[in-house]
């Protein structure tokens, strides 16, 4: 006796056990409509993804060989579901690649009806289970030792299987199996990971000639570069700087940095910059192949949009940013007073440039005497000569000279007495003399 | 037909037609943009406005550091970033000698949030921070120490400036006295007997020559 889908829903809903809990159907949730598709062998999934892009914003990877789409959000663009999956199956049909495809409520649904290509092409949540029945358990894809324990008794079909208390199939197929029951019935939606394409941009073009000619080189890139704007258009990125790599037979390989004053894809831009870089450019020996890189895409925005950045200005996160991409995060930073005696340790760089928050007004500094703008990396021991030089410039000798005597408690204890001197020719200086060696030092200078 | 029907337009696109909008903007450039000033009467006497033009490169020629070089900006970097009502501008030191001394930064009154310090590898590199920082509208200042660079790299820094609204300061050593500079404002500074001495070499609206700091 073939039992009615309702009857089936009925017993699958049978209480469940606490390791397998059965989530209550929201209907409230946004609803979604999905398309699956398995291809024929094991095809590379990542070009496939990139063509399903153009259709949804939404596709997720079914490793080993099938892809699935989100599709509710295009339906209005493409009409309806029906349309859509006439172009999908259309375009991997023009692309060579054998598959089956299938729209269904839920996502597993959709897989296991394309997997085994029975025809499914449904956006009715309420006859979803119905039309599960007949499926045989190989759509599942589980793990053959599962699919054998169900054979051998005598379950066949997914009707066959869903007549089983949750129970006893929770603790035989574990709790993945019936989780995976419960998405394909639509009662429990699936966390999906996104597609997301690969962010860089790299091309390689080898040369059947040996390119000797600037000119011909820049040809010979056109076409690389209108494609990588093209990379970057559909990403809606752009890059700020692009590497390019002429290969030589026998030297090292010259390497060209293209940098923009803002992200771009513009292709125009891209091969305004190749074609100044170029010109400047001696080539050491012919090329024998080529490399471009883009570096990490970057968002574009509506300033970079605008043709030549023009009137747009920036914000100071990107102008920090710019700077880092370009000279390395640790050549740009910030400066902040510490509370400390010693003058070596009353400051610190500051790496995190607390970019968003106002500004709050910087800490006053400990000390009231006046320090140098500039400080030595460490302090510079002063031979007897130039102290007698700088006494002797400096008029009667330093005076008034500021203590400083600290630290003593973590063994880098400091005492000494601190002067400004402006020796008659050269700079404002300060120094100090160590109160118990007596040798005397140059620590900064004021500006 | 007469020529005195011709369309306003055709007027206007006649070159000859003198334009009281590129006036009123040149009028803007030259005297009406805010100045800072050096925190010494006797400069700010000197200059046209009475202080450190905005918008604007200024080129220091200096051998030796600490002559008070930084000193005569440091007013006016303090200045600049307290006028703005708004949020607080960038102050970008790029390639300074040494370390720049945060508690002795603080003393004189900046915001060391809004200190940047960027330590290029290169001249080239420092030069394209420097234009980048410049034309931001972010900064309200850039100092720059250089060893050397050409004209064509000043004249960038210097529509930057005018582009982003910042004060640029070059400093670099005095050999390049002789060379053409697009800068607005030229200073030598050198060590006298007793004290720095420091001389207008070029002032765009105004005398150049020698300044005598000690009156201040």
């Amino acid at each position: 006796m073939a039992p009615t889908g309702a009857q089936t829903a009925d017993l699958f809903a049978a209480p469940a056990p606490r390791d397998a809990p059965a989530p209550p159907v929201s209907h409230q949730r946004r609803r979604n409509l999905w398309y699956a598709v398995v291809f024929a062998g094991t095809p590379d999934l990542y070009p496939l993804s990139l063509h399903a892009q153009q259709f949804t914003s939404f596709v997720s990877l079914a490793a080993p060989n099938a892809l699935l789409l989100e599709i509710q959000g295009s339906l209005r663009l493409f009409g309806s579901f029906v349309r859509l999956r006439e172009l999908l199956d259309a375009r991997w049909q023009a692309l060579g690649v054998p598959a089956q495809s299938a729209i269904a409520p839920s996502t597993l649904a959709a897989l296991w009806s394309a997997r085994v290509g029975q025809e499914l092409c449904s956006d009715d949540a309420t006859s979803l289970t119905g039309r599960l029945l007949q499926m045989p358990l190989i759509c599942t894809a589980w793990d053959a030792a599962r699919l054998q324990t169900l054979r051998s008794m005598g379950i066949q079909r997914l009707g066959d299987l869903l007549r089983l208390p949750r129970a006893g199939l929770a603790r035989r197929l574990g709790v993945q199996a019936v989780r995976d029951l419960d998405v394909a019935l639509g009662r429990q939606p699936e966390a999906r990971r996104a597609f997301v394409p690969r962010e860089r941009f790299r091309e390689r073009l080898d040369f059947e000639t040996e390119i000797e000619h600037v000119a011909y080189l820049e040809r010979a890139l056109e076409p690389v570069l209108e494609r990588c704007a093209l990379f970057l258009r559909r990403r809606q990125a752009g890059v700020q700087s692009l590497a390019l790599r002429l290969r030589h037979r026998v030297r090292h390989p010259t390497v060209l940095r293209l940098g923009f004053a803002s992200v771009t894809s513009e292709p125009r831009r891209l091969l305004e910059v190749l074609a100044q870089r170029l010109g400047r450019l001696e080539l050491p020996a012919a090329v024998r192949a080529i490399e471009l890189h883009s570096g990490t895409l970057q968002p574009l925005s509506a300033v970079s949009l605008d043709a030549f950045g023009g009137g747009g200005r920036d914000t100071a996160v990107q102008l920090i940013e710019r700077l880092r991409a370009r000279l390395g995060e640790q050549a740009v930073y910030g400066v902040t007073t510490q509370r400390e005696h010693r003058p070596e340790a009353a400051w610190c760089r500051v790496q995190h440039l607390s970019l968003a928050a106002p500004v709050a007004s910087s800490p006053q500094p400990l000390e009231a005497m006046p320090r140098p703008v500039w400080l030595l990396d460490e302090p510079v021991l002063l031979s007897q000569r130039e102290v007698g030089e700088l006494r002797l410039e400096s008029g009667a000798g330093p005076r008034d000279p500021e203590r400083i005597e600290t630290g003593w408690w973590d063994g880098k204890g400091v005492a000494r007495d601190y002067y400004s001197i402006r020796p008659a020719r050269g700079a404002k200086l300060w120094v100090f003399q160590e109160r118990h060696t007596k040798s005397w030092f140059l620590h900064g200078m004021f500006a | 037909m007469p020529r005195e029907s011709s369309s306003i337009a055709d007027l206007l696109a006649d070159a000859r037609v003198w334009k009281l909008k590129d006036a009123s903007a040149s009028h803007r450039l030259s005297s009406c943009r805010p100045v800072w000033s050096t925190g010494k009467s006797a400069l700010d006497a000197r200059l046209p406005g009475g202080g450190w033009p905005t918008a604007s490169l200024v080129e220091v020629l200096i051998d030796v550091n600490g002559l008070g070089e930084v000193q005569l900006f440091l007013p006016a970097l303090v200045e600049s970033q307290r006028r703005t009502d708004g949020d607080v501008p960038w102050l970008v030191w790029i390639g300074p000698p040494h370390e720049p001394y945060a508690p002795a930064l603080a003393q004189q009154g900046i915001e060391l949030g809004r200190l940047l310090v960027v330590r290029p590898p290169s001249a080239t590199e420092a030069l394209w921070a420097a234009e980048q920082a410049l034309r931001s509208g972010v900064c309200a200042a850039v100092l720059l120490w250089l060893k050397g660079t050409d004209d064509r790299w000043l004249r960038r820094l210097k529509l930057a400036a005018e582009e982003g609204g910042a004060l640029g300061v070059l400093f670099r050593p005095e050999r390049h006295r002789f060379e053409s500079s697009p800068a607005n404002l030229r200073l030598l500074m050198t060590q006298d007997e007793q004290q720095p001495r420091l001389e207008l070499l070029k002032v765009q609206g105004g005398r150049p020559g020698l300044v005598d700091l000690g009156a201040s």
